[in-house]
């Protein structure tokens, strides 16, 4: 599988995020010659646990999520950051998880934007907003190098093009930037060649960061 | 949702049962070797406590495949009285390894587990079947597999199993049923948790398919 790196966008302090960065990007995608393919669409669950005793809180991780990839339609990932866990499963899963109703997804959201050929490149920007809700809740860009499946070969290159990326983008004079987060893989007990499991961690870490640096705003 | 019966054989008449098992299906027997562990949740997490079993397919190759499966309860009324196989709820998913390490930070708990070795026939007769044969192992220490011993010892465990939906379990449950009536001479089936024994002929029945092959009509 071809390496991914998932990129979010960090607005400059004071500003918040909102879906005219994402029109910016998606036409500076357009303006370095991408070739539109088509929208895309990712779908992240938060779980908690049910507790027949509110009172009595036993030690269960707070930073249980879900994802479902646009990528790989039959499978779901799970993350627990925390722990460093990461678990590839089918689909079918997520009815195991309401048939024993111990956790409940409480807190959904979608990626949804557009997919975009450039070169070797694949290039998802896309917008992340809570369902049922028109806020915006950040920005994620999804950068794929197709020739390479070894997250090491493709350091440079990944590096090149994001640094191309950034120069492009500058000149539209946008209070930001897209991020990307050095991740140790390893922890998760992952290895350098790429997988769909890759892009479940960094998810999951893109978000926490989201969450915590990133004000939402409405449309 | 699936089709269940399932029956216990000596362990000396279970060579002429996959005799009689390879000439019904018409398939290759695959091996069996399979690492089912039951989990429970601790107190207080969930709003019922809940059960889920890992399985971990020993014999895949380059390594063990896992498994989670949801078994939930069985149809109950006048209606699946009449019929003579179990329906139940049941889901599965494929997990990549670390899903047991998951549901340990989920707050789910090992309760048992056993390592079930055998054969298991895969075939298509009016539903998709799987016929398993198994002897069940419990382990003197937690994951010791290879010290598992037989929890049964000269017995062995037959489960007839077909998926099926709540559209089609009737002509499902009857295939299976009509299975199994092939298998009558050597195994009683029925639903679990409701034994029937072993058959009192099946020594005679198994000596018959054991010096002709197969060929005798039981």
């Amino acid at each position: 599988m071809p390496v991914k790196w998932v990129l979010y966008w960090q607005p400059n302090q004071g500003t918040t995020v909102s879906t005219q960065i994402l029109n910016e990007a998606t036409q500076c995608v357009e303006s370095i010659n991408g070739v539109k393919e088509g929208r895309w669409k990712a779908t992240l669950n938060y779980y908690k646990p049910m507790l027949r005793d509110q009172s009595n809180h036993p030690d269960l991780p707070r930073d249980f999520l879900g994802i479902s990839l646009a990528d790989q339609p039959s499978k779901y990932y799970f993350v627990i950051r925390s722990q460093r866990i990461v678990v590839e499963a089918d689909a079918s899963i997520q009815l195991i998880m309401e048939k024993l109703q111990s956790y409940k997804s409480k807190v959904s959201l979608y990626f949804d934007g557009f997919q975009y050929q450039l070169g070797d490149f694949r290039v998802r920007v896309g917008r992340v907003v809570p369902v049922h809700s028109e806020s915006v809740r950040g920005i994620v860009m999804e950068v794929e190098y197709l020739p390479i499946s070894s997250m090491e070969k493709s350091r440079k290159v990944m590096e090149e093009f994001v640094e191309i990326w950034h120069e492009a983008l500058s000149k539209r004079s946008l209070s930001g930037k897209f991020v990307n987060i050095e991740l140790n893989f390893g922890e998760f007990g992952l290895a350098d060649t790429y997988t769909p499991q890759h892009t479940g961690v960094q998810y999951a870490i893109v978000m926490a960061h989201m969450i915590a640096t990133v004000q939402p705003a409405r449309g | 949702m699936e089709c269940v019966v399932q029956g216990i054989i000596e362990t000396q008449h279970v060579e002429a049962l996959e005799i009689l098992l390879q000439g019904l299906c018409g398939v290759q027997r695959e091996r069996l070797r399979v690492h089912e562990l039951t989990l429970k949740s601790i107190p207080n997490l969930g709003v019922v406590s809940s059960e889920v079993r890992l399985l971990c397919d020993l014999d895949q190759q380059p390594e063990p495949t896992w498994t989670v499966k949801h078994v939930g309860g069985a149809m109950r009324g006048a209606g699946a009285d009449q019929i003579s196989v179990m329906v139940r709820t049941m889901i599965e998913s494929k997990v990549s390894k670390n899903a047991l390490r998951m549901f340990y930070s989920l707050g789910y708990k090992l309760d048992h587990e056993l390592l079930k070795v055998g054969f298991a026939f895969h075939f298509q007769r009016n539903a998709h079947i799987s016929v398993s044969v198994s002897s069940v192992n419990k382990m003197p220490k937690i994951h010791a597999i290879d010290e598992a011993v037989p929890v049964t010892p000269g017995m062995q465990i037959v489960v007839v199993t077909a998926p099926a939906t709540p559209e089609n379990y009737g002509e499902v449950a009857a295939a299976v049923s009509s299975f199994c009536e092939f298998l009558a001479p050597l195994v009683h089936l029925s639903k679990p948790f409701i034994s029937m024994g072993v058959v009192p002929t099946a020594a005679a029945a198994a000596a018959s398919l054991m010096s002709d092959g197969g060929g005798t009509t039981l």
